[in-house]
Order: C-alpha cells, then sequence, then structure tokens
C-alpha cells in the first residue's frame, strides 16, 4: 500500500513537472522576461475576406488577422476614396471581424478592387473578377437551388443505385473489380475535396488560420469519427448475416452525403458569385459524375438483401445534402464554413475507402493484390478524372 | 434492425452540425444597433448605419493642421532696416521628424515638419528685400533649406548640411526673383525628405505692388502613406477633402488671386481646374503678364504660378485636378461665392 502510494505519488509528480515547468516560462515572459517580446514591430495586418454587392452598395467583411488590435478608416473602390459605415465599429482586436458598407453604384460583370485603410496608412484590398449581385433567398431561388441539388446529388445517386441487379449477378472476381472501382472513385473525390478546401481557404481565409492545417486537422477529425462510429454500426450489424453490407452502404451513403453537401457549397457558391455559365457546366459534370457515386452504395449492398425502401432512403441520404448546400452556398457563402464542409466531406469518404477495402479483403480470394482490385482503383480514379474535366 | 436506429442518429448528427454551421455563417449578423448614423455620399446618397461612419471630413475640433488659416497666412517676418536703407526680413525655421500627424480622419503619418505643419510657414518678402532664415534643426536626420530662386551657392542649402539635434544654419540672401516659388529640404534621400512633408511656400513681391486682392496659397500635395511610391491622399493644403466639406469663401466681383505651388512627387503631372470660370495665368508668377487664360492648368513637380480670377455670379464651384483620380483621393475643394456686399464701396484689401 505505502508503496504504492509513493509510486502514484512519483507518478503524479513526474506528469506535473513538466507543466509546472512551461507555466513558469509563461509567466517569466509575460512578467520580469517581457523585454524578450519587445524585440521587433509588430505588423498589423486586416483580411478582407468577403465581398457582396448589394443594391446601390457594396459590402466587405473585414477581419483583424495580425498580431494587433486595429482601427479601420478609410475604405475606397479601386483605389478611389468613398464615405462609408462601418458596424458594428471600426476597431478590430484579434481575429475580430467587422462589416464594411459602401455605397456605391457599381456595375455588373465588372471587377472591382476593394480597399481598406488603417489607422497607419497601410491599405489593404481584395479584388473581385466580377461584381454579380448578392443573391436574395426569394421563393423562386430556394426553389432552383433545390432543383439544381436534386440534379446535382439525389437523380444521379438514384440513377447509379439502378446497377444494383446488374452487379447483383456478376461474379466474385468481377464484383471486386466494380468495389475498387468504387474506391477509386472515391480516392479521387477525397482528394478533390481537399485540394478544393485548401483553394478556397487560400482565397478567402486569413493567413492567421492556418488554412492548409485546418483542412488537414478536420479531414483526420472526421475521419476518425466516423470511423469509429462507423465500426460501432458494423459490430452491431454483426448479429445477422445480411446487414453488413447494408451498414457498408449506409456508411458510404453518409460519407458522400457529407461530400455531396460539399459540392452543392460550391455549385450554390458560383451561382452565388454570378458564375451562371460555368454553373451550368458545373451541374452537367456533377451529374455525370455523381451517378457513379450511386453505384458506390450499391457496390456493397448488392451483397445483401435488396430492399428497394432502405436503398431508396440511402440515396436520399446521399443526395439531399447537395440541396442544403446549395441553399447554404447562394445564399451564406462563408469560406469558414465550406472548408470545414469539405473537409468533413473528405475525412467522410477516406472513411468509407478503409471500410470498403476491409470488406474486400475479408471477402475476396485474394485480398487486395488481385489484378481485379488494381485495375479497379485505377479506372475508378480514371473515371473520375475524366468526368472532372467536364466541371 | 439496429441500422435504421443508428441511420437516423446519424442523420440528426449530420443535421445537428449543418445547423451549427450557421453559427459561423451568422455571428457578425446578429447583433442589433438601435442607435442610428447618418451620412451623405459622394452622388449625394443619405445612409443610415447602426455603426460608425468612415468618411474623410475634418471636424474643426479635430483639426491638427488647419487649412483655413495656412490658406491666406503669410508670414512677412521680423522686419527691420539696414543703414543702406534695405529692408531686412528675419524668420526663424525649426525642422522636427518625429511628430504624427493625423492627416486624414483616422489616418496618422510620421510628417517631417518646418514649424510643425506640412507644409512649412509661408515666406513673404518683397524684391530685393534680404531675407534671413535662421534654420535650427531639431530632428533626428540632417535637413536643410533649399529656396529656389536667385542666391549664393553657398546659400543652396544643398551641400551645407545641418545636423541633427540642434544643428543651426542662416540662410541670407536677397529676395528675388518676383513670383512664387517652394522651399524643401534637400537632403538625399531627397524624395523621402519631401514627401515626407519639408517643404514650403516663398513668395517674392514686385516692388510695385500687385493689384489689391483677395490672395491664397494652394500647395498641391500627397502623401504615400503606405510606402508603395503611390500617393494614398491627394490634397489642397495637406488635408484631404477639406476645402470640399469646408468651401473657401470668396466675393463677387473681387479679384482672387492664388499662389499655386505643385508639390506632389511620383505622379509625373497634377493639374488645376476651375468650375464655372477662367483665370488668367502667370506661370511661376515671374510677369507681370499673363501667359494664359485658361480653366485648366497643368504642373510636373515643384511647377507653380499664380492665378487671378473673378466670379461674376455667386453659388458653390467646385475647383480641383483633372487628374480624377487625384480629386477622388482628396484633391478637390470648393469656392463658395457669395454676393459681394461691398460692391459699392472700394475695393477691400484682403490677405495683405
Amino acid at each position: 500500500m505505502e508503496v504504492n502510494k509513493t509510486s502514484k505519488g512519483k507518478l503524479l509528480a513526474s506528469g506535473l513537472v513538466p507543466f509546472a515547468l512551461v507555466i513558469l516560462l509563461i509567466a517569466y515572459i509575460f512578467g520580469p522576461g517581457g523585454e524578450l517580446l519587445e524585440l521587433g514591430t509588430p505588423l498589423p495586418e486586416i483580411t478582407l475576406e468577403q465581398v457582396y454587392f448589394m443594391k446601390g452598395e457594396i459590402q466587405v467583411s473585414v477581419r483583424n488577422s495580425g498580431p494587433i488590435p486595429v482601427e479601420v478608416v478609410m475604405a475606397d473602390v479601386n483605389d478611389r476614396i468613398q464615405p462609408s459605415a462601418i458596424e458594428p465599429d471600426r476597431f478590430l482586436g484579434r481575429f475580430e471581424t467587422s462589416l464594411v458598407r459602401i455605397p456605391f453604384e457599381w456595375n455588373e460583370a465588372e471587377p472591382y478592387i476593394i480597399g481598406l485603410t488603417i489607422e497607419d496608412g497601410t491599405r489593404f484590398e481584395k479584388e473581385i473578377k466580377a461584381a454579380a449581385p448578392a443573391l436574395e433567398p426569394t421563393g423562386n431561388l430556394i426553389g432552383f437551388f433545390a432543383i439544381i441539388g436534386t440534379y446535382v446529388g439525389i437523380i444521379p445517386v438514384m440513377v447509379g443505385l439502378l446497377w444494383l441487379p446488374f452487379i447483383k449477378r456478376i461474379s466474385k472476381a468481377k464484383y471486386n473489380f466494380f468495389l475498387a472501382i468504387t474506391v477509386g472513385l472515391l480516392l479521387f473525390l477525397g482528394i478533390d475535396a481537399i485540394e478544393e478546401a485548401v483553394e478556397v481557404s487560400n482565397e478567402f481565409l486569413a493567413r492567421s488560420f492556418n488554412g492548409a492545417l485546418l483542412v488537414a486537422t478536420v479531414v483526420i477529425l472526421s475521419f476518425l469519427g466516423l470511423y469509429y462510429s462507423g465500426n460501432k454500426l458494423v459490430d452491431r450489424a454483426k448479429s445477422s448475416p445480411y446487414s453488413k453490407p447494408a451498414a457498408l452502404g449506409l456508411m458510404i451513403a453518409i460519407g458522400i452525403g457529407l461530400h455531396n453537401f460539399g459540392e452543392g457549397l460550391a455549385i450554390g457558391a458560383a451561382v452565388g458569385l454570378g458564375q451562371i455559365a460555368f454553373s451550368t457546366f458545373l451541374i452537367v459534370g456533377f451529374t455525370l459524375h455523381n451517378t457513379s457515386e450511386g453505384f458506390a452504395i450499391a457496390a456493397p449492398m448488392a451483397k445483401g438483401k435488396p430492399i428497394i425502401g432502405k436503398l431508396f432512403a440511402m440515396g436520399l441520404i446521399a443526395g439531399t445534402p447537395a440541396i442544403f448546400g446549395a441553399w447554404l452556398g447562394g445564399f451564406v457563402y462563408s469560406p469558414f464554413t465550406a472548408i470545414i464542409f469539405l473537409s468533413i466531406g473528405a475525412g467522410a469518404i477516406f472513411q468509407v475507402i478503409v471500410a470498403i477495402l476491409k470488406w474486400i479483403r475479408e471477402e475476396g480470394d485474394k485480398g487486395l493484390s488481385s489484378a481485379s482490385v488494381a485495375a479497379g482503383i485505377a479506372i475508378g480514379m480514371m473515371i473520375m478524372y475524366l468526368t472532372s474535366i467536364l466541371v | 434492425m439496429n441500422i435504421s436506429k443508428s441511420g437516423t442518429m446519424i442523420i440528426i448528427l449530420i443535421v445537428a452540425v449543418m445547423v451549427s454551421g450557421f453559427y459561423f455563417v451568422f455571428p457578425d449578423r446578429i447583433n442589433a444597433e438601435p442607435e442610428e448614423k447618418i451620412f451623405v455620399t459622394h452622388t449625394g446618397g443619405i445612409v443610415k448605419t447602426s455603426g460608425e461612419v468612415l468618411d474623410p471630413i475634418y471636424k474643426i475640433s479635430t483639426v491638427e493642421f488647419d487649412p483655413e488659416k495656412y490658406l491666406r497666412e503669410f508670414n512677412y517676418g521680423r522686419v527691420s532696416t539696414t543703414p543702406e536703407g534695405k529692408t531686412v526680413r528675419e524668420f526663424t525655421i525649426i525642422a522636427e521628424d518625429d511628430k504624427s500627424m493625423e492627416i486624414s480622419p483616422g489616418v496618422f503619418y510620421n510628417v517631417w515638419t518646418f514649424n510643425g505643419t506640412v507644409p512649412g510657414p509661408t515666406i513673404r518678402a518683397t524684391e530685393g528685400d534680404i531675407v534671413k532664415v535662421k534654420f535650427i534643426n531639431n530632428g533626428s536626420k540632417s535637413h536643410t533649406m533649399h529656396f529656389h530662386g536667385i542666391h549664393p551657392a553657398e546659400m543652396d542649402g544643398v551641400f551645407e548640411f545641418v545636423g541633427p539635434n540642434g544643428g543651426q544654419f542662416t540662410y541670407e540672401f536677397e529676395a528675388g526673383p518676383v513670383g512664387v516659388h517652394p522651399y524643401h529640404c534637400h537632403v538625399m534621400p531627397l524624395e523621402e525628405h519631401i514627401v515626407h512633408g519639408l517643404y514650403g511656400v516663398y513668395i517674392v513681391d514686385p516692388k510695385v505692388a500687385r493689384p489689391p486682392a483677395d490672395e491664397m496659397v494652394m500647395v498641391l500635395n500627397g502623401f504615400d502613406t503606405d510606402f508603395d511610391t503611390e500617393n494614398n491622399f491627394y490634397a489642397a493644403n495637406t488635408i484631404p477633402f477639406y476645402y470640399q466639406h469646408h468651401p473657401i469663401q470668396i466675393f463677387t466681383d473681387e479679384l482672387i488671386r492664388v499662389y499655386v505651388v505643385n508639390m506632389v512627387e511620383f505622379d509625373p503631372i497634377n493639374n488645376l481646374h476651375l468650375h464655372g470660370n477662367l483665370y488668367h495665368y502667370y506661370p511661376t508668377g515671374t510677369d507681370t503678364v499673363p501667359s494664359f487664360y485658361t480653366d485648366m492648368i497643368t504642373l510636373s513637380q515643384t511647377e507653380r504660378g499664380i492665378m487671378e480670377f473673378e466670379y461674376d455670379y455667386p453659388g458653390k464651384y467646385l475647383f480641383h485636378a483633372h487628374k480624377v483620380e487625384f480629386s477622388e483621393k482628396g484633391w478637390v475643394g470648393i469656392f463658395l461665392v457669395k454676393e459681394n456686399p461691398k460692391f459699392v464701396s472700394t475695393g477691400v484689401e484682403y490677405g495683405s
């Protein structure tokens, strides 16, 4: 007992000592060692995150992305000073944001550079390639986005699910080949989502957010979270032999749903930013592209007992988030939200990939090293790459 | 059987995550502010805001440098006479380079000054007067005063550096030629010393005085507050938009004489356009016969001259750079022409 107690105390002490040292170090820097921090001149920095073109007014959200508080004192459009308003106020602490309202009769589709000057005279700017009116959530537009979301999300996934009877009848090697195609498709989607998230963070997010690391962190957290809950789901399903494929299908549906939410955001944002022509292309591309997603859900389900209702529900889980994404992207696009959801989607996809590979290894004869699996993954990637050129 | 249950759980989870996503979207739109402020746009629109107004309007109470006062302020120096009967005008000019001035509302810039202001005081003498300028450098760098005009080489303020922290030098020369001239620091890097504000106006009147007039000085200048060798602000007399918000009051049928000096750096030219009128222009002010009758002059660096005009009709008249970029960055003003109450009586001498 006695020995145990001292060793416990030692354990506790050995755990706490480094902490205490760190606290001491921080206290020193904030206290007597403060001079160390006075080296160098901290430079103020603001980031113009988003620009909205309203009727007779340009609005820009600004964030203090530097190490010291700043004061926003002047706004300009194309380097010409404009009287404007800042809400709630012009004083920005670290990471704080304000909205600058610049009354300005802007012209649609023309490029603009919005500039803000802070108290030391430094000017920061953001370039908009083509001004487009901010979308108002009218009934028409809500319906429009819902239809687009249906086209991009639900219909292609449902169409893809129709492959189920075909997959059901083929041999095991061929079946593994089709599963591997799914892996290839998903791998491509996951990488695509990460690329997109990093792109958004480069364009919109203040550097102080460490955009790429934010993406990495969210991807891994999402992967771990879904991996854990997915395994729980599959474990529970083990009691009945037919529900494991269904569980896997559900996992894939959820992963793809999260992914489609991100795609919906991208489409909504494209419409919001006035790239309508581009957006039409985007929709055609996504529709083709996403048919493969239905296939991804259908492939593992082929081993289970096909229940139309269940299949339909999974199609909805995978497809409907595109509608929500389009609404959010079109009406209240926030780069931060977009990055988070794109990253969650990517993590979800990778989790699904791991689940399918595990499934192939357990069910297949040669595991992952068979020619059909390797060819399937390669072909999946290529299909996605080729259809992505359309987007 | 458990799948559907877990499935719904996960759907609920997804919905929850989506809804919580709105937190990132809406945070700064939730605040409701009761108090509303109003401001007027450049196109006359009236806008309400719950926040603060960002507008380069200077209030009289916050003015550090008063363009109103500078406009008509001429310094004739401490006057004495030599045994030969020549007029001596003595000036004391102190240079500093540590002052931070609010050059536009909320924008602080490290100005280098002669006697505490940008531009420095307007020095005025009559042709032939002896001008003595006691120059004290209280700055942290070497500075000089270089007058445009005619003077001996050692009075040129180029090679005779006046050291920091109290260095002294007395510039002494005979005023001439007649006209309007700039003076500025001539220490290298020259661009830096000029754009920080070490310049001013030096006027030499002819021995036979010009006709009485409402006289004013306009130094066309700019500030590059972010050091990218492009001006962020332009103005007549330092403060952007000042004379637009505080029009210069003049009277009809009264001679107006403007001594205009272009000190804008970086941009090769500046210009001056007057609305509703034309002016007689005397380049460098060296001649008594005007060279142009125009409403538009183009000025390169330190190019200057005298403008003379009278307004026939009362009202508000703009004057501004017709390089409109400059006017939209502050180099714009208004003459508020009032009906002349003293028109019937003899002319009143203003500003002299």
